[in-house]
């Protein structure tokens, strides 16, 4: 796939002029039953991520990639050490404060881009946008020049299910740079794709890093967790290599 | 945009909602009839008694109006001791009799009521005039087709049979002057009505006098229980009822129907609460991993919970409105079955429809969706987003 | 009319001379705390002076008999020797009605043209129009219920429905993996067929146990309310028959519908791919 292209990412979102951490992990534990046993999903994380980095986190299944993921994108709580995104503490929030932190400071791509099925491609992009008050002509407006940029300009108006797998990647990236979120997470972006979606959607990511945004990839692609700049390895919930 | 999506969820599901509103409809059209039913007998028969302005009415010690053959006697003292209580209006005494009216050979039989013309309150008159000579005798349209009798016709009418001698005790001959409506007059029942001094001409001797009812109405202002009072204690061999008390035996003997409306207004509550209950919580469990995906893009608990909440409220809401043609129409069809009650009078109402108490039953159903939403939704919006996330790529 | 005396001033007496006996309902016995053998006067009327009442004994506290017609009035009932009641209430040598039993060859038909052929002042009723007569009431109630039970049977049917239409649906992946794995539609549909068969027996089952409940207690209520031995609420095997059977339909066709839908619907759509 070319690069995406028509507006630029600094459209929707600063380029940080200075490089300084924006996520930082200081010896995370994240416990969790499974029935009668305690697994140990990370036993003593710790990571620097500065603005404008490009991570990919790659391990076996059951390492504690997503987990990480997880804690990072203030979906979850670790059981011990701290979480600071943007130099905030992000570990003890509450669930407002944290909600109200994933809406204006993160955006999440999964692997199963979990669309909602009844909205259009704009609609869906809007949805994050909705949440932070933003008026809807701005909104619109807004949503229609991400889906121009993630190369979607034309097909705004169809329901996910008029979309290949590809494309409703696309949609599901648009939707994440929806409140220019300081950080980009994605859970296995080119997971279950065919080779020609996810070049796209590597290619899509390039141009996303080069204009300005933080990503982390949890992914077991191989051209994936290559194309970042930084490739970290976990092993049983522990960074054993970078 | 909830109400969007709330609206696109349900529109996903067509059938489902389709159904789910049929149901939610049918559980109101039920609530709202017994809410008809339970209040609507009352209003009815209080809307009755109060018809024609009469506020108490006084009949034989022991008995209620026309339940027995029992008259009272001594009309005219009976008459200058209630017009003695200043607070009186209008005396109204009634005599009631039965009535056998020759036709063609037969021997057509009907309720009789000897009354003064002036001062009645048992029937509106519907055409021609009213009985304002001792020989005029009105009639109800059902006694009137029995007869196949027309205005102006003179009738051969006969009282006071004597089952023993096969006779009447009085005969006369009287013309058909007008036509009425009997206000407390049972469905398919033969009325007529004379003045009270031809019947009692009739009736001879022994009911000479006397009178089965009197009505009273009480002067603006003034209380009819303080008059109900004065009357027992003036009149000792009367019992005096005033509304709330006919009220009050009314509900008495049909409390039947009154706790079957409760208790099938409740169940109907329930179902209705159920059936919401049980759709959101499915659509919502099916949805789990989409609200997961809103909450971890930052769409708050509550405004998830509201999304939930008005798809709650769009089916009680489609289903009460719906419901409420459907309840009006089988009030309709139930009151025809009750109507045809032995020995009540037929403008009864089993079923009122009063614009208060319908809007309260279909709020208490529109609230009671509400409140099916509230858990299932709040509870999805809890759910810990990881974890659900997890579990739906599991599965 | 004659058996029902409309007022009554009642006393408890000493005994003097030898009155008779009366008869006197349940419920009168309860409220008027009266027991076998208390001595009462009695009037037809409440201002009959003293010497002029009638002295008796209560000989018997009867049952009230199920008669409709009674129902919803709250009269009370005293039986007694008929020539004394026609001397109080001054009804000299008369009745109200005549029972008459025929012998068991007899044809009643004829008899009652017979009896009504040579009537002077009265005339003969088969006791079987009667009590068609009297029971109009329950008629039109039982008239009422049915109209009301259908209305529940139709919201039923629809609770039904919509209550199958989502379990199976909740249960889209299991079908869609059923179908992956080469389970014919038909052995799909029949399975949740049976399940939805069973559901509906084992809920009517239940509902026959809350239905038989819920008729004790109604019976209970409403023979108290209204001082009557009448059953208000019975549970025949045939209703039970019905209940259980229209369940059946109702579920099994619900099962059908619902689940036909889905098998329609290719299986990799169902795992919403």
């Amino acid at each position: 796939m070319t690069a995406p292209s028509g507006a630029s990412v600094g459209a929707v979102r600063d380029v940080p002029t200075a490089r300084a951490s924006i996520v930082s992990l200081s010896d995370v534990h994240r416990d969790y039953p499974i029935g009668a046993e305690l697994v140990h999903a990370l036993r003593g994380v710790s990571l620097e991520v500065e603005r404008g980095d490009y991570v990919s986190i790659v391990g076996p299944s059951g390492c504690g990639k997503s987990t990480l993921l997880n804690l990072v994108g203030v979906i979850d709580q670790p059981t011990s050490g701290t979480v600071a995104i943007a130099g905030k503490r992000v570990d003890a929030m509450t669930d407002r404060e944290a909600t109200s932190f994933r809406l204006h400071n993160i955006g999440f791509v999964f692997q199963r881009f979990y669309l909602m099925p009844t909205l259009s491609a704009l609609e869906n992009v809007e949805l994050p946008m909705a949440e932070a008050k933003v008026s809807a002509r701005e909104r619109n407006a807004r949503a229609a020049k991400l889906l121009e940029y993630v190369g979607l300009g034309a097909r705004q108006h169809h329901r996910p299910s008029e979309l290949s797998g590809g494309e409703q990647q696309r949609v599901a990236i648009a939707r994440a740079l929806a409140n220019r979120p300081a950080l980009m997470l994605a859970d296995e972006p080119t997971g279950e794709r065919d080779a020609k979606t996810g070049a796209e959607i590597i290619a899509l990511f390039r141009q996303l890093n080069a204009d300005g945004t933080t990503m982390i990839v949890v992914t077991h692609d191989e051209d994936l967790a290559n194309a970042a700049r930084r490739k970290i390895h976990m092993r049983d919930g522990r960074i054993v290599q970078e | 945009m909830r109400a969007t999506l709330a609206q696109a969820s349900l529109i996903r599901h067509r059938a489902r909602t389709i159904l789910a509103v049929l149901g939610v409809a049918v559980a109101a059209a039920m609530l709202l009839d017994m809410v008809m039913l339970a209040t609507g007998m009352r209003e009815s028969f209080r809307e009755l008694l109060l018809v024609r302005g009469f506020d108490i009415r006084l009949a034989p010690k022991g008995t209620l109006p026309f339940d027995t053959d029992a008259t009272i006697p001594h009309v005219s003292a009976i008459t200058a001791v209630l017009r003695g209580n200043p607070d009186v209006r209008d005396i109204s005494a009634v005599l009631g009799g039965s009535l056998h009216i020759e036709a063609d050979g037969r021997d057509v039989s009907a309720a009789v009521l000897g009354i003064d013309p002036k001062v009645q309150g048992d029937y509106e008159l519907v055409a021609g005039r009213d009985v304002a000579s001792a020989d005029a005798i009105v009639v109800n349209e059902y006694l009137l087709r029995e007869l196949g009798a027309k205005l102006g016709d003179t009738l051969t009418v006969a009282t006071g049979f004597d089952a023993q001698t096969r006779t009447y005790a009085g005969q006369k001959k009287l013309v058909l002057t007008g036509i009425a409506r009997f206000i407390y007059g049972a469905a398919e029942q033969s009325s007529a009505a004379v003045r009270r001094e031809t019947l009692e001409a009739m009736e001879g001797q022994k009911r000479r006098d006397r009178a089965s009812l009197f009505m009273v109405k009480v002067r603006q202002g003034a209380n009819p229980d303080s008059v109900r009072k004065w009357i027992e204690g003036h009149i000792p061999n009367v019992t005096a009822i005033s509304i709330a008390t006919a009220i009050a035996q009314v509900d008495q003997r049909l409390s039947y129907f009154r706790q079957l409306a409760f208790i099938l207004g409740a169940v109907s509550l329930f179902v209705g609460f159920l059936l919401v209950t049980t759709l959101v919580t499915v659509s919502v469990n099916e949805r789990a991993g989409e609200i997961a995906v809103m909450r971890a893009i930052g769409v708050s608990r509550l405004h998830v919970v509201e999304q939930v909440i008005i798809e709650g409220i769009a089916i009680s809401l489609a289903g009460a409105l719906f419901g409420l043609g459907l309840g009006l129409i089988t009030a309709r069809y139930l009151n025809s079955i009750l109507s045809e009650f032995p020995g009540l009078p037929m403008a009864i109402d089993f079923f009122l429809f009063q614009p208060r108490a319908a809007w309260s039953a279909l709020g208490l159903l529109v609230a009671s969706g509400i409140g099916a939403g509230i858990y299932p939704a709040w509870r999805a919006a809890s759910l810990p987003i990881a974890e659900s996330l997890r579990r739906e790529a599991i599965a | 009319m004659l058996l029902t005396v409309l007022s009554f001033a009642l006393l408890i007496q000493t005994p003097q001379g030898a009155p008779r006996t009366i008869a006197i309902d349940e419920a009168f016995a309860s409220q008027a705390h009266l027991k076998v053998g208390d001595r009462v006067t009695l009037s037809a009327r409440p201002d009959t002076p003293a010497d002029s009442a009638e002295v008796v004994i209560v000989g018997a506290i009867a049952r009230r008999g199920a008669d409709p017609s009674e129902v919803a009035r709250g009269d009370y009932v005293v039986r007694m020797h008929l020539d004394q009641l026609q001397r109080i209430a001054g009804y000299g040598d008369r009745v109200d009605r005549f029972a008459i039993a025929t012998r068991p060859s007899a044809d009643v038909g004829r008899t009652l043209e017979q009896i009504n052929h040579v009537a002077f002042g009265f005339r003969a009723y088969r006791s079987k129009d009667i009590a068609v007569e009297t029971s109009r009431t329950f008629q039109v109630v039982s008239r009422f219920h049915r109209a009301i039970g259908i209305i529940t049977i139709v919201a039923s049917s629809i609770f039904l429905l919509c209550i199958m239409v989502l379990k199976v649906e909740e249960r889209r992946r299991d079908i869609a993996a059923l179908r992956l794995m080469g389970i014919s539609r038909l052995s799909v549909v029949r399975s949740i067929v049976i399940e939805a068969g069973l559901v509906a027996v084992l809920g009517s089952v239940l509902g026959i146990v809350i239905g038989w409940v819920v008729s004790l207690v109604v019976n209970w209520h409403y023979q108290a309310l209204y001082r009557t031995p009448l059953y208000f609420s019975i549970i025949t095997p045939s209703i039970v028959a019905f209940a259980v059977a229209l369940s059946l339909v109702l579920g099994i066709g619900a099962g059908l519908v619902a689940s036909a839908r889905l098998a329609r619907t290719p299986p990799l759509a169902l795992f919403g791919r």
